[in-house]
């Protein structure tokens, strides 16, 4: 039995700190993950707070054959969707991104560390949700193409096609903010 | 040119490490006489590097769990509201039942209660030798404490 089934096991006997200790190992790495698929601060706390509480409810209706990270990523992946969703943006909102960086047009120019960031986030904004997602959970997260085929539910094939998909619209959009060739 | 659309579209996999082995020398062949795709391939990289390096965000330790307890909270209290929002509903139906219920334990605790006091203050007020009116037996039936 892995620490993941030992604190499930846990709070479904009852100990709520079961659950408190799968927020902590996990809130982090949940965190940003949502950052990197919305762009926003504020709002991936939120995000990352109704992921948990999502967890928190529905972990007695959890098969247990799968993996708990697995089924956390799903949750994570279709609630940033849903919040995109709402607000009308399956693309991503880059405004909150807006004033943080100055477009450079001229990519003999070098960016500093903070500017390379900003104009990344900014880029990475206008990567359709779709793409990006895999994407995320391969660089953000580190995880293998199956444990991605997994999470959304797809073949091995797909996930390929969706990663190679968001980094063409992430070196397309980099070059459009005038990162040059990154 | 058509084999270097092939392996563009194969690069992104590549630099995942997700290929097997013969894919892998297939493109690492291909790129070794391809300066197209070897510049390709390099951008790419720089590309995964510069997402993989991203700036992380930590939360303090108990953050999360103390917003999510709070929220946990308001949400038991919604529920507290709505349930007996909802037995109101439910009330309606089973009115009858209650009162009923209550009407008969009422006046059941009523005689009970009443059955001995009545009696020993009836047999008392009788063995006092007084007449005893219509006004004073009431009074002694329906407990008034003088
Ligand atoms: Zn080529």
């Amino acid at each position: 039995m892995n620490e993941d089934s030992l604190y499930i096991e846990e709070f479904l006997n009852g100990d709520e700190k079961g659950f408190e200790m799968l927020v902590r190992k996990y809130q982090d790495r949940i965190l940003n993950i949502i950052y990197s698929l919305i762009g926003k601060d504020r709002e991936s706390e939120d995000i990352a707070q109704e992921v948990f509480l999502k967890v928190y409810h529905g972990l007695r209706y959890f098969r247990r054959h799968s993996r708990f990270s697995t089924w956390l990523y799903r949750i994570v992946a279709n609630t940033a969707y849903g919040f995109l969703r709402k607000r009308g943006n399956v693309v991503g909102d880059e405004s909150a991104l807006e004033n943080s960086v100055t477009t450079r047009k001229d990519p003999r120019e070098s960016l500093s560390m903070k500017e390379r960031e900003a104009m990344l986030q900014k880029a990475l904004a206008r990567v359709p949700i779709k793409f990006k997602t895999a994407m995320v959970f391969k660089d953000i997260e580190g995880l293998s193409y199956i444990e991605i085929s997994r999470i959304l539910r797809c073949s091995i094939g797909t996930v390929e096609s969706k990663i190679y998909r968001a980094r063409q619209f992430l070196k397309d959009e980099m070059l459009e903010l005038g990162g040059g060739s990154v | 040119m058509r084999e270097c659309a092939d392996i563009e579209r194969r690069l992104s996999r590549y630099l995942d490490k997700e290929m097997n082995d013969a894919d892998r020398a297939m493109v690492e062949a291909h790129l070794a006489g391809c300066p197209l795709c070897k510049k390709e391939m390099s951008e790419l990289a720089r590309l995964k590097g510069l997402v993989m390096e991203t700036e992380r965000k930590t939360l303090p330790r108990d953050y999360l769990v103390c917003r999510i307890r709070e929220s946990i909270a308001d949400e038991r209290r919604a529920i507290g509201r709505l349930s007996l929002a909802g037995m109101g509903i439910f009330a309606r139906r089973l009115i009858p039942v209650p009162v009923a219920v209550i009407i008969v334990s009422v006046v059941f605790m009523i005689f009970t209660s009443m059955q001995p006091v009545t009696k020993s203050s009836l047999e008392d007020y009788i063995f006092s030798g007084r007449a005893a009116t219509t006004e004073t037996a009431l009074e002694l039936i329906l407990g008034s404490q003088n």
